[in-house]
């Protein structure tokens, strides 16, 4: 939850502040985020573009004392240039199970690693990595299913939580496909996390999933998960650094027989270089999953403005280069912005 | 190698839960009490005394608006008997989050652990209306209602009442601890206003819009800001405006907090001669600031220090 961009409060119109206070407090934190972006990419016919990419609404809001509940919808620009919407989360949490167990049931980011529950307006660049988007999609992997998630209890003093989650398979995904038979997708998710001093803290996570795949087959994926970011308390809205990789292997069962081993990963560094400014380059390298041997890789680097908390402007090129398939580079320039309720801080 | 990662996983699960202590620890008959501000934890334990276990979320000298919402902060909360927020959304960027993952259902809001500080606090600067264009306005008024140690009785109070609702028992005894919290706040505020009396009606200028109950209280007065716009950093003309502001009015100390940077009001203060004075926002802000009454002694001597100092160029 605290990698999402969350909604919490609604802010008041004009001259009901007074009166009005009780009454926003039962209404939805309701927000809307826009993606406005400038393309160039070299090898397209049309090398220049402009869009608007996507707008996101939310209406996020505790349903009773028991549970909360999320809702995200999207529209987003189609190769006709037609604005169509999907629902891209909407699920229920709770908020008081006992023995520190919580659950999620719903249309949810599978929480894969790290960046798979992030949104990808809230990343600081304008694109994903090739690894997550040859492996889980565009739009990352996101199903419908239920999601368990217990705070481990351990005298070792850091934070570890473990997530289980069972899902219907995504309909459209690389590496899985729902099947008519009665088959899920199940995943686990180990986070540890630790603060090394008061500044810096260390992440480090394990995920394994296998779901049926296109084959009518087993998919297997494990990953690790990597974060350090140093911030420092007293300046954190100055300085910081974040460093973030993840590395992916997964199997894909054949129809034919044998199976398909592939590896993804990414690494990014962010240099925040003043108190808007932050500046990230990203390695990405990917097996092309059911293709043993085709390779992808891309260098990234990123300059971001932010404005306020409710508005940035981010700059990115990319450089890819695959063993079968051209050179190509894209510059991306994207204005973001939200209106509405107060989104919660990343960490 | 797939199967060798769920292996881990499982593995480090379990032994996690082999070092697991068969009930969750507890700190004598003593209420666990997480504040968001460490200002709130030292009026719990003026109150709470031997009888509560307090800590605080953020430190002193980090801006209470952008604390980041660490997951070591859940293991906290998911122990937490009560927490106290200082309301009004100066902490809605990490607080309700953090809350809502400590799946501890006392501590939601509307829980009988959930104590927002602000409540009956007589507020200031509450907007007619509002909209972003004005920058980071606070809907419900300004937040830092703490910083008027009179207000700070209404906050203790709050914190007595939740105390005497998860621990009955010792009602008295928090009962004798309020009232000596507000006999010293009332004998401590009447030096504090003696003390700062040559500061009545004297010009100031500050960073950022956080000081306007210590203004009310002292009776300084606050006429501009570093920031054009609350949240938005200085900008050159703002800073050529103060400046003309500060010779025009002979404006003699510009206050900011310890977790800005000094850069603008030094280049302030340079050309002015005007004496910079960096304020304890919160109680843990500076060495030696460790309660709530360090907190007015702190900043009324580096008041009458600055006041009183020569010119700064």
């Amino acid at each position: 939850m605290l990698q999402k961009i969350l909604l919490c409060c609604v802010l008041l119109p004009p001259a009901l502040h007074a009166q009005g206070a009780a009454v926003s407090a039962s209404n939805p934190g309701i927000s809307l985020i826009g993606d406005i972006r400038g393309t160039y990419t070299d090898d397209l016919p049309r090398k220049f573009d402009f869009l608007f990419n996507e707008a996101e609404l939310s209406l996020l809001s505790s349903i009773d004392p028991y549970a909360r509940a999320d809702v995200y919808i999207g529209w987003s620009r189609d190769d006709d240039g037609e604005y169509i919407s999907s629902l891209e989360e909407a699920y229920l949490t709770t908020l008081s199970l006992p023995m520190d167990l919580r659950m999620k049931a719903g249309r949810f980011r599978l929480s894969v690693g790290r960046l798979n529950t992030v949104h990808p307006h809230a990343l600081p660049f304008t694109d994903v990595p090739r690894s997550s988007e040859t492996f889980f999609g565009e739009e990352g992997l996101i199903d419908d299913g239920i999601s368990v998630s217990w705070l481990v209890p351990n005298q070792l003093g850091f934070y570890q939580e473990l997530i289980i989650e069972a899902s219907a398979v995504p309909a459209e995904s690389p590496l899985f496909r729902r099947p008519e038979s009665g088959r899920y997708l199940y995943l686990a998710h180990l986070k540890n996390f630790l603060e090394l001093s008061d500044n810096s803290t260390l992440e480090l996570g394990l995920t394994g999933l296998t779901g049926p795949n296109q084959d009518l087959k087993t998919t297997s994926i494990g990953g690790i998960d990597l974060t350090y970011k140093w911030k420092p308390l007293q300046f954190n809205r100055y300085k910081s650094v974040t460093w973030q990789t993840e590395v992916f292997l997964s199997e894909f069962g054949e129809a034919a027989g044998g199976s398909v081993r592939s590896l993804g990963l990414y690494s990014f560094l962010t240099y925040q270089l003043g108190e808007r400014w932050f500046a990230t380059g990203r390695f990405d390298y990917a097996d092309l999953p059911r293709s043993a041997g085709v390779v992808l890789r891309g260098y990234t680097a990123t300059l971001g403005w932010y404005a306020t908390e409710f508005q940035k402007i981010e700059i990115g090129g990319t450089l890819q280069s695959g063993t079968t398939t051209p050179d190509r580079t894209e510059i991306t320039l994207r204005w973001i912005f939200v209106i509405g309720a107060h989104g919660a801080h990343q960490y | 190698m797939v199967s060798r990662i769920l292996n881990i996983l499982f593995i480090s699960t379990i032994a996690s839960l082999a070092f697991t202590p068969a009930s969750p620890l507890r700190a004598g008959d003593r209420l666990r009490v997480v504040t968001s501000l460490p200002t709130l934890k030292s009026i719990v334990a003026l109150v709470g005394g031997e009888k509560v276990e307090v800590s605080a979320i953020a430190t002193g000298y980090q801006n209470p608006h952008f604390v980041d919402p660490k997951p070591s902060f859940i293991m906290k909360l998911s122990r937490a008997d009560m927490f106290v927020t200082t309301g009004l959304d100066l902490e809605i960027g990490w607080a309700p989050s953090l809350i809502q993952s400590s799946r501890n259902s006392k501590i939601q809001m509307g829980g009988d652990g959930y104590v927002d500080a602000s409540r009956g606090v007589p507020l200031l600067q509450v907007p007619t209306s509002t909209d972003r264009a004005q920058g980071d306005i606070h809907v419900y008024g300004n937040p830092h209602y703490w910083l008027d140690p009179i207000r700070g009785k209404q906050i203790a109070r709050n914190v007595f009442e939740a105390l005497v609702k998860l621990s009955a028992e010792n009602r008295e005894y928090f009962e004798a601890n309020l009232n000596r919290f507000d006999s010293e706040i009332d004998t401590r505020t009447a030096a504090w206003e003696k003390a700062l009396a040559p500061l009545d009606g004297v010009p100031i200028i500050a960073y950022h819009n956080e000081w306007p109950y210590l203004e009310e209280r002292f009776k300084f007065v606050v006429t501009d800001f570093l920031e054009p716009k609350p949240g938005i950093p200085p900008t050159p003309s703002q800073l050529v405006k103060v400046i003309s502001e500060v010779r025009a009015k002979k404006i003699p100390v510009i206050i900011t907090s310890p977790y800005f940077t000094t850069d603008a009001a030094e280049l302030v203060t340079r050309q002015t001669g005007a004496r910079l004075a960096v304020l304890a926002p919160s109680v843990e802000a500076f060495e030696g600031v460790d309660s709530y009454y360090d907190l007015f002694d702190y900043n009324v001597k580096v008041l009458l220090e600055a006041l009183n100092s020569p010119p700064s160029n």
